[in-house]
């Protein structure tokens, strides 16, 4: 550590102060420090320390799996052979790729002392004390050099051993035209990424303008000029930042999955690579940011020595958020996997879903090792979770090949095949009109985060489930949530789940398993408890044995581990599917709360206000005591959801939401079909407003205004049976008139084809049209009952079919009343 | 090709048109607001905004909802290719839940080269269509259900569509399901729960109108003049086609045809009978070729059914029809017997045949089905016992008679007393 001197020590309190976010903003330098002239680093120790060749044979050999691109190539490094140092001269990026070798982490070095926060993992630690020296110690962070390293960082990792170039690591980058960094405000050109300083800029700039900035040189190139860039005064060389030379491929980043301490006391990490899209099978596409980086399914142990600092690797949300915020930041949005060259974003959701998983993992893991247990099982199990990848293991393909993809036993083999093989450049125009961020923003899928319009409700719930969770001893700890579709049911009680979830987290309410099931998407009603069985101890068996496991849980309180004796809440949506002949199913799993030592507590939701009232009594005693009913939405409620989600977006008139709102409101309150109007309102405006720009006529309305709505409203619930007997054949709208006709005259709702026959020739004859025969007549007749605007027998009935009008007498009367080639009609009307 | 006569290719060539239903609707997909470009919108909208949405398409069969669709996708599919996988299901064929998600299954393996298991459950094809809707949303893949006859979807539970709509309503999914139905109603058959999460897209295909119909003829049988066919040809075809529209005596057939139905699909069928009729030594096509094919277009079953009866069946149904007007609420094979020996008594006709001979012709009636049991039940009884109904009406089968070559003619008085009175 003696190169590493006292910037570094410096910098580490520094560092750990820091939110990693905000650690080094390039506008103030931090450390001017770090522009010391003789840049020794610390990889210079590679290839100066003489030890390297004659060291002892390094720990077990790790699969070091960082393949060049093209991955039948892979060079395993098992034994320490010395490198001819590679020149960083600048290589065209395929070659870079296929010549770089493989980091090899087995280089042997002397070992230096470092300091560690061995405290800062307690739980991990004590597996440390249990294995004593034997085995890998894992931990969550370190401080590794100077830097402070934790599970889930990203970081630059050296690509190439001996570099020269990688001797300068310049934390704060040079502007292109005067070559010096200074404290002055520095502005990032978007296209070139080179950083200029404010008053080198022709005409200098006060302050840094908003949206996107592109410099003079750029400029230049684009309109296909040739441009000389300032060439750096003689003698200095120009310094490259970490971000350059990762984007020329001459550095990794990598995420961090774990970390441990080898048994010989040298210290690895997982990782897991991010690659640029100049590796990629597509190559850079047009629409690709300087910045953007892809995760890859690739995974490798590496030394910790390869590290050179923090890199900041961040969602798209995260990044338009830190825009100024220095060097090392990258946006990262797609996954690649490298098997299939192929592309697919990254779920929003995972963050959360990683921590949950984490958290497990940490006890699996300890479990794992106390009891020693290395079935095969097991260590398959632990490989999954190293690799901590959502999907599983990444398999090769040729392992892919031979499971079927919808055979599932734990996981579905395969899927990592499916990806897009370019990004496609739609998903990255950023100008959105008003109008399609409105449409977005009131699709389904698009959740609140907390449903507006329900904090009654949720109070409601969140009280009920406290209780149930913290006193544990109270009977019957069943609740029955009903209401009519659309009313936020299923929502609000995840929502409650998610602030209860934070409140665990913070350790103000006991832990607790929660289980989430919909009856609809069972295939039987029995299905449940293995469905219960499986999300509970993660074994799938069937449902006879699940139903007696269950049982032997909730009922007896045996054969459970103490830890696994957690509250379990168990949500079931859909509740009335479950009803058997003898309601068995429901029984069961009502009467589980009741047991003394279930901890179970039951949600049930269903659409039927008297659900427990149907049932037996024996199930409603049960279920009925307590009920939370969720009532549609009023016009003001339903206004709100609206707006609440269009808040921000000038897409609107005001009256419009009102409107839909108001009419939503009369029929059913059904927030999901207000939601849907207002969204086919704006695919109507926008429809128009495309027509109207194409036809270059500017005079349409840009915001979605009544009658937008009242369009949409008409389209998609009006029947449109008018509609088509207005335009249906002559003998159709004959027939149809007959129909009523025959109805006037009889009273009778009902009549045979061969009374309508007699009336229909009458017609005809009475008014000039040529009768067409009976057979004629009688396909109009089948295909008009086709279509339903007729209820009418099965065909083989001939004359005795009966026939009868789906739709009032007075629909037929207004669609037909004026058909300009039957004036006729109207008389029989 | 050279050695072909230009007239066989000219009819080739429109046949193979007639037959195309990419290239009969094309003619209509470029107005704004025909619904080839709603429902291209409404799709294109789905893949590029990656949004889910659920559209119905509804209209009379024959109406092109289908071919409009197709046309629509192929488009789609050379626009974004590798971006859109479709999924086709027939409520016909898959209207039972486990069938048709074992179908999805298999259909997503094959589109994306994954192994398929006939041996999984529905619970894992499940399973496994959400996981995929997953994946394929975040690879930014649109998968686009086409249910076809969708009303028989929407029979019992509604599992299937529950759980496909149920799955939209996720963040990374990006789906579009598309039901076709003739049935107006078919969003009222839908459940409460799955209604709410049903889209409501509804686009309407109705019959063409008469101005459409005129452009179709002239879009479908004009040849066209860039073509390898001699150039004279093309151009005395076309005038002589031309001078056929214009005729008084086509129009007056195209009304006949229009005014039974005036779909699509019954215009080209007329079309293409008209086209098959064309004498190929002449060349051209003629309105006699278009008053074939509507004889041809408009056949009247039961009555030539009764063409092929024999004097005896005739025989019958007059006495059925007698039973009928007498108010005999329901007759069996005895009292037809009974009738037709009054007949034959009061008459003295020449043709009186054996019971077993009677019964023989009654059968097979029975069989072309002018006449038929009134109800299901008494499958036990022989035949002789079960009451039996007339299916044509009086019209008919005076209508029959009269055209029958050699009716006796006192059927053919029997009948007319009978509507007399």
């Amino acid at each position: 550590m003696a190169e590493t001197p006292k910037k570094r020590s410096k910098q580490t309190p520094e560092h750990q102060q820091h939110d990693l976010s905000s650690s080094n903003a390039i506008t103030i330098p931090a450390t001017p420090v770090a522009l010391d002239p003789t840049p020794v680093r610390r990889s210079s120790r590679l290839y100066t320390n003489p030890t390297a060749a004659t060291a002892p044979p390094p720990p077990p050999p790790r699969f070091t799996r960082r393949k060049s691109l093209n991955f039948t190539t892979t060079t395993p490094t098992p034994t320490p052979t010395p490198k001819t140092p590679k020149k960083p001269a600048p290589q065209s990026q395929e070659d870079a790729a296929k010549q770089i070798s493989p980091i090899s982490p087995d280089r042997y070095e002397t070992r230096r002392k470092r300091k560690l926060d061995e405290e800062k993992n307690a739980g991990l630690a004590k597996n440390k004390d249990l294995k004593g020296g034997k085995k890998r110690v894992y931990y969550r962070k370190v401080v590794y050099d100077g830097g402070e390293f934790s599970i889930g960082d990203d970081v630059y990792v050296k690509r190439r051993d001996n570099a020269e170039s990688d001797n300068e690591d310049p934390e704060v980058e040079e502007c292109v035209m005067c070559f010096k960094a200074g404290r002055a405000v520095m502005i990032e050109c978007d296209e070139c990424l080179g950083g200029f300083h404010l008053k080198c800029l022709k005409p200098p700039l006060k302050e840094v303008p908003e949206g996107d900035w592109i410099c003079r040189f750029c400029e230049a190139t684009k309109l296909g000029k040739n441009v000389e860039l300032p060439v750096p005064p003689a003698g200095k060389k120009r310094a490259r930042t970490a971000k350059e030379k990762l984007l020329s491929s001459d550095l990794w980043a990598a995420h961090i999955e774990s970390m441990w301490k080898e048994v010989d006391g040298t210290y690895w990490f997982r990782s897991r690579w991010y690659i640029i899209p100049e590796e990629t099978a597509a190559g850079r596409q047009p629409h690709n940011l300087r910045r953007e980086l892809y995760r890859t399914n690739e995974f490798a142990d590496v030394e910790m020595e390869s590290i050179i600092r923090h890199c900041y690797v961040m969602n798209p949300k995260d990044f338009s958020k830190a825009a100024d915020e220095g060097d090392d930041i990258f946006l990262c949005e797609y996954e690649y996997d490298v098997c299939w060259h192929s592309f697919k974003r990254i779920a929003e959701i995972s963050n959360n879903e990683e921590d949950a998983e984490e958290d497990e993992s940490d006890k699996d893991w300890n479990s794992c090792e106390i009891t020693g247990s290395d079935s095969e099982d097991d260590t398959d199990y632990k490989k999954e979770k190293i690799n901590g990848s959502q999907r599983g293991p990444s398999f090769g393909p040729s392992f892919g090949h031979s499971l079927a993809a919808n055979l599932r036993k734990g996981q579905f083999f395969g899927l990592q095949k499916i990806g897009a093989k370019k990004i496609p450049e739609h998903t990255r125009c950023h100008k959105q009109t008003e109008i399609g961020k409105a449409k977005a923003m009131l699709l389904l899928a698009c959740l609140p985060k907390s449903p507006p319009c329900r904090n009654k409700e949720m109070e409601e719930i969140t009280a009920f489930i406290k209780g149930a969770v913290s006193d544990g001893q109270c009977l019957g700890k069943c609740l029955y949530i009903h209401g009519v579709p659309g009313t936020g049911k299923t929502m609000t009680v995840l929502a409650v789940m998610r602030t209860l979830k934070i409140e665990v987290d913070s350790g103000n309410i006991k832990p607790y398993c929660f289980v989430e099931i919909n009856g609809l998407k069972l295939a039987s009603p029995e299905n449940i408890y293995r469905v219960i069985y499986e999300a509970l101890t993660g074994h799938r068996v069937s449902w006879k044995k699940a139903l007696h496991l269950l049982n032997e849980r909730f009922s007896n309180g045996t054969n459970w581990e103490e830890e696994n004796n957690k509250p379990c809440i168990l949500l079931i949506d859909e509740l009335d599917l479950l009803v058997t002949r003898n309601q068995s199913v429901l029984y069961n799993i009502l009467d589980w709360p009741t047991k003394p030592h279930s901890k179970l507590i039951v949600i049930g939701i269903a659409n039927t206000m008297d659900l427990p009232e149907k049932l037996l009594p024996r199930i409603s005693s049960r279920m009925g005591i307590q009920r939370l009913c969720f009532g549609p939405y009023n016009y003001q409620q339903l206004q709100e959801i609206i707006s609440s989600r269009l808040k921000g977006i000038d897409a609107f008139e005001k009256p419009a939401i009102e409107f839909a709102s108001r009419k939503v409101a009369a029929v059913s309150g059904d927030a999901r079909r207000a939601l849907e109007i207002c969204r086919r309102a704006a695919e109507l405006a926008d429809y128009r407003l495309r027509k109207s720009q194409s036809l270059n006529d500017s005079a349409g309305r840009s915001l979605v205004g009544v009658a937008d709505v009242e369009a949409a409203i008409k389209e998609m619930f009006q029947a449109p049976h008018i509609q088509v007997m207005k335009s249906c054949s002559k003998l159709s709208k004959i027939f149809l008139a007959a129909m009523v006709h025959e109805l006037y005259k009889t009273g009778m709702g009902e009549t045979s084809f061969e009374k309508l026959a007699m009336t229909v020739s009458c017609l005809c004859t009475s008014n000039g049209e040529a009768f067409p025969g009976f057979d004629t007549l009688f396909r109009v007749g089948c295909k008009l009952g086709e279509c339903r605007i007729i209820l009418c027998e099965a065909g083989v009935r001939h004359k005795l079919q009966k026939l009868q009008l789906n739709f009032p007498s007075d629909d037929v009367t207004f669609a037909l009343k004026d058909s300009k080639d039957l004036p006729w009609l109207a008389k029989y009307l | 090709m050279d050695l072909k006569n230009p007239v066989e290719q000219a009819v080739i060539l429109l046949r193979s048109r007639l037959c195309n239903p990419n290239f009969i609707f094309t003619l209509f997909s470029d107005s704004p607001d025909s619904n080839y470009s709603k429902l291209k919108y409404i799709i294109s909208s789905s893949v590029t905004e990656s949004c889910n949405n659920s559209v119905l398409l509804l209209g009379p069969r024959g109406c092109g909802k289908l071919a409009v669709l197709e046309l629509v996708l192929e488009d789609l599919l050379r626009e974004f290719p590798d971006m859109i996988s479709v999924i086709k299901l027939n409520g016909l064929l898959h209207s039972d839940d486990n069938c048709a998600l074992k179908e999805i299954a298999r259909q997503l393996c094959l589109e994306h080269q994954l192994a398929f298991s006939k041996m999984a459950s529905s619970d894992e094809n499940s399973q496994f269509l959400i996981a995929m809707l997953r994946e394929c949303g975040l690879a930014h893949k649109t998968v686009l259900f086409v249910l076809d006859e969708f009303d028989l979807f929407a029979q019992g539970k509604q599992r299937l569509l529950y759980s496909l709509l149920d799955a939209m309503q996720s963040v990374t999914s990006q789906a579009v399901v598309i039901g076709v139905s003739c049935r107006l109603d078919a969003d009222q058959l839908l459940e409460k729960r799955v209604r709410s999460r049903f889209s409501h897209r509804k686009l309407l295909f109705l019959p063409p109108s008469r101005e459409d119909l005129q452009r179709l003829l002239e879009h479908a049988l004009l040849l066209p003049s860039g073509s390898d066919l001699p150039h004279e040809f093309v151009a005395n075809f076309n005038s002589n086609l031309l001078n056929i529209f214009a005729d008084k005596k086509f129009k007056d057939i195209m009304d006949t045809v229009f005014n039974t139905d005036s779909t699509f699909k019954q215009v080209l069928t007329f079309l293409f009978s008209a086209l098959c009729h064309l004498d190929l030594k002449c060349g051209f096509l003629s309105v006699e070729n278009f008053k074939d094919a509507l004889s041809n277009i408009q056949r009247q079953p039961k009555l030539e059914c009764l063409k092929d009866c024999s004097i005896l069946e005739l025989y019958i149904l007059v006495c059925m029809k007698r039973l009928e007007v007498r108010e005999h609420e329901t007759c069996n094979f005895n009292s037809i017997m009974k009738e037709y020996k009054s007949i034959h008594d009061s008459f003295q006709t020449t043709d009186y045949y054996a019971r077993d001979v009677c019964r023989r012709a009654f059968e097979h009636l029975l069989q072309r089905e002018l006449i038929s049991f009134l109800d299901n039940r008494g499958h036990g009884h022989s035949i002789e016992f079960r009451p039996v109904k007339l299916l044509i009406s009086w019209q008919e089968l005076y209508q029959g008679l009269k055209s029958y070559g050699s009716c006796p003619a006192i059927l053919y008085k029997l009948v007319e007393r009978e509507t007399t009175t």
